[in-house]
C-alpha cells in the first residue's frame, strides 16, 4: 500500500516538475496584466502569419505522413522481401538524427548550390528560405509516428480477419476500407496526435531552413525564439500559450474520439 | 458443388506441406480431414479456399479449373479456427458482409441475416459485439456469415478447436443437423480422430503431406490401408506381436485355447466404459475398453488374475 503510494508520488511529482510547472509559470507570466496585452501580442501580423504558416505545417505533414505511415506499416508487417529490415529500421532514422542535421541536410541538397537547387531555382521554385522547404523539414522529422504506431496494431490484428472477408468476396479496397482501417483507427489516430504535435512544435530544422525572415518564413515557435532574443518577453509567452493551446487541443480531440478506457 | 484436387504440392522454404496430393469431394457431402498437426491438412483447405496457391496441381470446384481464381471469386464459405469475427462490426452486420460488399437490396440483406440467425441459434444477439459473445456463439456467427453468400462449397478450419469439450460436443452435432438442413458440400478440418468419426460421411487421412486413406469411417476403422491409419483412426494396444483394437479384447476368468495370462492393474471407470490396464505374464502391458455391465459381470478388481485373447485382429487392407 506504502510503496504503492510513493510509487504514484513519484510519476506525479516527476510530471508536476517537468511539466505543469514550467507550463503554469508560461501561463501566469502571459496573463500578469490580464488578457488584453495577450491578445494584443497573439493578434499582431507577424503572430498571425506564424499561426497560418504552422498551422500549413500541420495541414501539409499530418495527411501526407499519414496516408505514407499507414502504406509503410502495412509493407512493414505484411510483406516479405529483401531490404524490409532496411525500411523498418529507415522509418526510425528521423528520431535518431538530431532535426539540426536535418536541416542542414536539406539545405545542402535544396540549397542554391547545392545539387537539386540551382536546378530547382532555374524553374523558378525555392525550397530554402521559403515554406516550401520548411515543410520538408517538418514532413522529415514528423514521419515515424504514425508508422510507429501503425505497425504493432497491425501485427496483433493480424491477416484472418482479411482472409475472412476476402472469402466473402470483397475486393481488396473494400477489405482494405471495411476491415483493415477500422481495425487500426486508433492506432492511427494516436499516430496522427504525435505527429501533429511534433508539426506544431517542430524548431530544430524548420528553424535552419526558414531563414527566419519575419512575417514570411515564421512559424510559432520561430516566433517564440525571435520574441525572447528581442527581450519582448510577453509577446514570447503569449506565442507560447497559443502553441500549448493547440498541442491541448489535440491532445483534447484524440481523448474524445478515442475507444473509452483504453488510453487515459 | 463437388471439389477435385488433382495433385497438389505445396512448399514453405523447405518444407513440404503437401505433396503430390489427390482427392474427390463428392457434391453434399460432409468430409473430414484427419491427420496430425503439420500434416498438410489445414494447408489443403486453404488451398481449396483460394488462400494459398498451390505450387503444382489443380483445384476443380463443380468441374471447373478453380485455381486461377482468387478466393473472392470461388465462391467458398470459409470458417477460422479462430473465428476471424469482425470486431468493430455488430453480429448483424457481420452476417451481412458478403452480401454487403455485393450491394445487395437493404431489405433483402435484412431478411437474409434474419433467417441465418435463426438457423444458427442468435436471433437475440443481432446487436451485439463479438466480444460480447462466448467461442460457441461466435463460432455459430462464423458459419452465419459463410453461409450468407450462399457458398457452392463450406470449409472449416478446425472449427471446434478452440473450444471446450462440452461446447465442441454440442456443436459436432449441431454441424451435422445444420448440413442435413442447408446440404452444402462441407469439408472440414479436425485432429480429432473421434470428431471425425462421428460427423463426416467421408474421411480423409492425411500425414506428412500426403493422403493415406480416404474412405467412410467405418472403412478406415476396420479396413486401414497401413499401420499409420490403424494406429491414428482408433486406439490399439499389443498382445505380444498382436495389434488388436481395446475393445476387441476379450477378458476370460479361465484360461482357454490361445488366451494369455495378465494381471489387472488397475479398474478404472469412465461413464459407460471401463478400462482396464493389464500387465502380462510373459511381460508386457496391454490395456483393454469392456463395457461397464460386462465388468460387473466378471467382478473384476484390481490386483486380479484374468485370461485375454484377441476376438479380432485389425488386419492392413
Amino acid at each position: 500500500m506504502r510503496s504503492r503510494l510513493a510509487l504514484r508520488a513519484l510519476a506525479l511529482g516527476y510530471l508536476a516538475l517537468l511539466l505543469v510547472v514550467p507550463v503554469g509559470v508560461v501561463f501566469r507570466r502571459a496573463f500578469a496584466d490580464g488578457v488584453g496585452p495577450v491578445w494584443d501580442a497573439v493578434t499582431t501580423p507577424e503572430a498571425l502569419h506564424a499561426l497560418w504558416l504552422t498551422c500549413l505545417m500541420v495541414l501539409v505533414a499530418v495527411p501526407l505522413n499519414t496516408v505514407f505511415g499507414v502504406l509503410c506499416a502495412l509493407v512493414i508487417v505484411r510483406q516479405r522481401f529483401r531490404g524490409r529490415a532496411l525500411l523498418n529500421a529507415l522509418v526510425d532514422l528521423p528520431f535518431a538524427v538530431s532535426p539540426v542535421v536535418v536541416g542542414l541536410a536539406l539545405v545542402l541538397v535544396y540549397g542554391r548550390t547545392g545539387w537539386f537547387g540551382g536546378w530547382l531555382a532555374d524553374q523558378g521554385v525555392q525550397v530554402i528560405f521559403s515554406p516550401l522547404g520548411m515543410i520538408l523539414a517538418t514532413m522529415f522529422v514528423s514521419l515515424p509516428f504514425v508508422a510507429r504506431e501503425v505497425v504493432p496494431v497491425l501485427r496483433e490484428v493480424g491477416t484472418e480477419q482479411e482472409q475472412a472477408a476476402e472469402t466473402l468476396g470483397a475486393s481488396s479496397l473494400q477489405t482494405f476500407v471495411r476491415i483493415t482501417l477500422p481495425a487500426i483507427r486508433w492506432g492511427v489516430a494516436y499516430g496522427v496526435v504525435l505527429t501533429t504535435a511534433r508539426a506544431l512544435g517542430e524548431f530544430g530544422a524548420v528553424s535552419v531552413v526558414s531563414g527566419k525572415i519575419a512575417g514570411r518564413t515564421e512559424t510559432l515557435t520561430l516566433l517564440v525564439e525571435d520574441r525572447f532574443q528581442g527581450f519582448d518577453l510577453r509577446g514570447a509567452y503569449a506565442a507560447s500559450i497559443v502553441l500549448a493551446v493547440l498541442a491541448l487541443g489535440t491532445l483534447l480531440a484524440m481523448n474524445l474520439i478515442g475507444p473509452k478506457g483504453e488510453r487515459g | 458443388m463437388s471439389i477435385v484436387v488433382e495433385s497438389v504440392c505445396k512448399r514453405f522454404g523447405e518444407f513440404v506441406a503437401l505433396d503430390d496430393v489427390s482427392l474427390v469431394v463428392p457434391e453434399g457431402s460432409l468430409t473430414a480431414l484427419l491427420g496430425p498437426s503439420g500434416g498438410g491438412k489445414s494447408t489443403l483447405l486453404r488451398v481449396i479456399a483460394g488462400l494459398e496457391a498451390p505450387d503444382a496441381g489443380r483445384i476443380l470446384i463443380a468441374g471447373d479449373d478453380a485455381t486461377p481464381r482468387p478466393a473472392r471469386e470461388r465462391g467458398v464459405g470459409f470458417v477460422f479456427q479462430h473465428y476471424a469475427a469482425f470486431k468493430h462490426m455488430t453480429v448483424r452486420k457481420n452476417v451481412a458482409f458478403g452480401l454487403d460488399v455485393r450491394k445487395r437490396p437493404k431489405d433483402e440483406v435484412r431478411r437474409r441475416v434474419d433467417e441465418l440467425l435463426a438457423l444458427v441459434h442468435l436471433e437475440g444477439f443481432a446487436e451485439r459485439y463479438p466480444a460480447q459473445l462466448s467461442g460457441g456463439q461466435r463460432q455459430r456467427m462464423a458459419l452465419a456469415r459463410a453461409l450468407a453468400v450462399e457458398p457452392e462449397v463450406l470449409l472449416l478450419d478446425e472449427p471446434f478447436g478452440a473450444l471446450d469439450a462440452t461446447v465442441r460436443k454440442e456443436l459436432r452435432a449441431w454441424l451435422r443437423r445444420l448440413h442435413e438442413e442447408v446440404h452444402v458440400t462441407t469439408v472440414f478440418v479436425t485432429h480429432d480422430q473421434e470428431e471425425a468419426m462421428e460427423v463426416a460421411e467421408q474421411i480423409v487421412v492425411l500425414n506428412g503431406g500426403r493422403v493415406e486413406q480416404a474412405g467412410s469411417p467405418r472403412e478406415l476403422y476396420e479396413r486401414p490401408a497401413n499401420e499409420f491409419v490403424r494406429g491414428f483412426v482408433g486406439p490399439l494396444t499389443r498382445l505380444g506381436d498382436v495389434e488388436v483394437r481395446p475393445h476387441d479384447l476379450e477378458i476370460l476368468l479361465e484360461p482357454s485355447e490361445g488366451s494369455r495370462e495378465a494381471m489387472i492393474e488397475r479398474v478404472s471407470l469412465l461413464g459407460f466404459e471401463v478400462r482396464l490396464d493389464l500387465a502380462l505374464a510373459d511381460g508386457g502391458d496391454a490395456w483393454a475398453q469392456l463395457t461397464r455391465e460386462r465388468a460387473d459381470e466378471l467382478e473384476l478388481e484390481d490386483g486380479q488374475i484374468v485370461y485375454v485373447r484377441a476376438e479380432r485382429e485389425v488386419a492392413l487392407t
